[in-house]
């Protein structure tokens, strides 16, 4: 994607736009206000499935699921001028036109308020293979601008999918677009995790007859497999600050808690419990590790230091709990927590232990924090299969990514850019 | 008591009826020919080492049974090809799986007494080595549930291990709740699914 070349630069100060009303606060999990701006059609003579489906259509949800902008209708077959966005109560008018330079789109994005005056001006250059690409960036860049920090559209997820037999990993986009497979096995792998500068993710494949983990990168090349010398090798997770990747080990049965070097070198026991320990996760801050044990007589989520010391059990609702992963900010853990018989996905505050359900039809597990914190990543077999989902934090704005074939074990990349 | 006789019995005539084509057909349906040895473990001791307990020498019964009366039944009667061989000797009863309750990795009666019959056959039958999947069923979580696969595949290790199988010939693997044999999604289902499926490998 580096291909992808910012040309034009403003063509008039484009702070101007973070300097009017524009700078808003945004809560970390619900709009404060929003800005109404009206979006046209793009100016092209692209065919309409072309530019729709490829641009317009993602641009277009990415801005009203960004909860900073509000897209204000506007009636059909009238041309917009400063004057009808101004009686619509609109703010802004976002203008974008589409054209093809030999091999190259070439798309252009002006911003005018309803003085007509041009608040924000760029313009982009792609591969025809990269109008989606840059249409996640233009709105990454309108959201930047407005709110000084990044969205989450560029950002990826991570999942498992039996789409062309075998469970492999693939990546998505955030809104479920761009699905690609990134792993050839020809059996079993399952259950990826991200490396904190989205460059890489370690997963777990069956193709050598036992289970092992595996790092791979995300441009390709080889992958790299971890040796522990340990049975099991599952629910590898990245340390946020260095080499290190805890999961889970097993010796004679006990599994445990262990980290080893993403070298394969200086492997670490951090539980020694008899009991089956599961599932760790570390906190963003990488100081602590959740994880998920039977200590107690059922599944359930217990946090201890990262160099496995100071345990301290959180859940204590629901029979079954496991697949905790951390909110960015690390005040929050997500989890998936069994009620009433059925699996949910649970909220829960670190330091009060207060949580809340976040109520769904049929099971509903392994959540994974998007890296702004406001949305979440879950598996679902509300379907009849499963299938892969996203909500906001309160539940609402459900969306399915995921339809073809059983889809599962998603993990956001950490990174926003 | 009274009933697991009566079991036996029928059993017995069920041999009596299918054994023989049994030999000639290695089509024959599972169900049939299984439950004899149903019938016979209910009645053993876990550990089988004497013939006091005397079915009619069959091709359905544990080698342990028939060592005595019969040609021994030898691994040459598999086939080579190791996936038929699997099938084979898990439909004659030679390697049997060990089934577990719901989030446990304990051997009950039963799966002891599956083992000990598959024990015994391993040691006469050093040519094959083994695989040892743990298997979960669909309630749980997949992480877990990897987990309590290899816990359960390990229990199973250990114990054929302690009957006196080579540790060195035994492998385990935990594919949690990732390949069901049963796709159903009721109680039938799920307790086939809870097991440690014996595999053999060369």
């Amino acid at each position: 994607m580096r291909r992808l070349l910012v040309l034009l630069l403003p063509l008039m100060a484009s702070s101007a736009l973070a300097q009017t009303q524009i700078t808003t606060s945004i809560g970390q999990n619900q709009a404060a206000t929003s800005i109404p701006i009206i979006v046209p059609r793009p100016d092209t003579t692209l065919p309409l499935d072309v530019y729709n489906r490829q641009f317009f259509a993602p641009f277009t949800r990415d801005l009203t699921y960004s909860g900073i902008f509000a897209l204000t209708p506007y009636p059909p077959n009238v041309p917009i001028d400063a004057a009808l966005a101004k009686q619509l109560k609109a703010q802004f008018i976002l203008l974008t036109s589409i054209k093809v330079e030999g091999q190259e789109y070439v798309v252009e994005v002006r911003v005018i308020d309803t003085n007509n005056a041009t608040q924000f001006g760029k313009r982009y250059r792609g591969t025809q293979g990269a109008l989606t690409r840059m249409a996640h960036i233009i709105a990454n860049d309108l959201v930047r601008m407005a709110n000084g920090k990044p969205s989450v559209f560029l950002t990826q997820i991570a999942f498992a999918s039996n789409r062309d037999g075998n469970f492999e990993i693939y990546l998505m986009d955030w809104d479920g677009g761009n699905q690609r497979r990134i792993t050839q096995h020809h059996a079993l792998s399952i259950l990826p995790s991200w490396s904190p500068d989205n460059e890489r993710m370690v997963y777990t494949s069956f193709f050598g007859g036992t289970s092992d983990m595996y790092i791979i990168s995300r441009r390709g090349g080889a992958r790299v497999k971890v040796r522990t010398g340990l049975n099991l090798n599952t629910s590898a997770t990245f340390s946020p600050v260095g080499n290190d990747i805890a999961f889970v080990g097993s010796v004679n049965g006990n599994p445990d808690i262990y980290v080893v070097r993403d070298d394969s070198s200086n492997l670490r026991r951090l539980t020694t419990d008899s009991s089956i320990e599961s599932t760790p996760e570390w906190s963003p801050n990488g100081r602590q590790i959740s994880f998920t044990s039977g200590r107690g007589g059922t599944p359930q989520i217990y946090i201890m230091d990262a160099e496995g010391s100071n345990v301290r059990r959180m859940s204590f609702e629901g029979d079954w709990n496991d697949d905790a992963t951390w909110s960015p900010t690390g005040e929050e853990i997500a989890y998936t927590s069994r009620v009433n018989g059925r699996f949910q996905v649970r909220v829960q505050n670190v330091a009060t232990g207060q949580s809340r359900i976040l109520a769904g039809e049929g099971s509903n597990e392994q959540p994974t924090w998007s890296p702004d914190g406001r949305w979440l990543a879950f598996q679902s077999n509300r379907s009849g299969q499963w299938q892969i989902y996203r909500m906001r934090l309160d539940g609402t704005d459900i969306q399915q990514l995921t339809f073809d074939g059983e889809n599962k074990d998603p993990d956001w990349s950490k990174k926003p850019e | 008591m009274s009933k697991a006789l009566k079991g036996f019995l029928c059993g017995l005539v069920l041999v009596a009826l299918i054994a023989a084509p049994a030999c000639r057909h290695k089509t024959t349906p599972v169900k049939p020919v299984t439950q004899p040895d149903t019938a016979a473990s209910m009645t053993v001791p876990p550990v089988p080492t004497t013939t006091t307990v005397a079915p009619p020498p069959a091709i359905t019964q544990p080698s342990d049974f028939v060592t005595e009366t019969a040609p021994r039944v030898t691994s040459e009667e598999l086939s080579t090809n190791i996936e038929e061989a699997n099938r084979q000797a898990q439909l004659r009863g030679f390697i049997k799986d060990a089934f577990f309750g719901y989030d446990e990795a304990a051997l009950g009666a039963d799966a002891q007494s599956a083992l000990t019959d598959s024990a015994n056959w391993l040691k006469k039958n050093s040519q094959y080595n083994l695989l040892v999947e743990g298997h979960c069923d669909e309630r749980g979580t997949e992480q877990y549930n990897l987990a309590l696969g290899d816990r359960r595949a390990n229990i199973v290790k250990q114990f054929l291990v302690t009957l006196g199988v080579d540790a060195g010939r035994i492998r385990t693997v935990s594919y949690g709740e990732e390949r069901p044999f049963d796709p159903g999604h009721d109680e039938a289902a799920w307790a086939k699914n809870r097991r440690a499926h014996l595999v053999l490998v060369k």
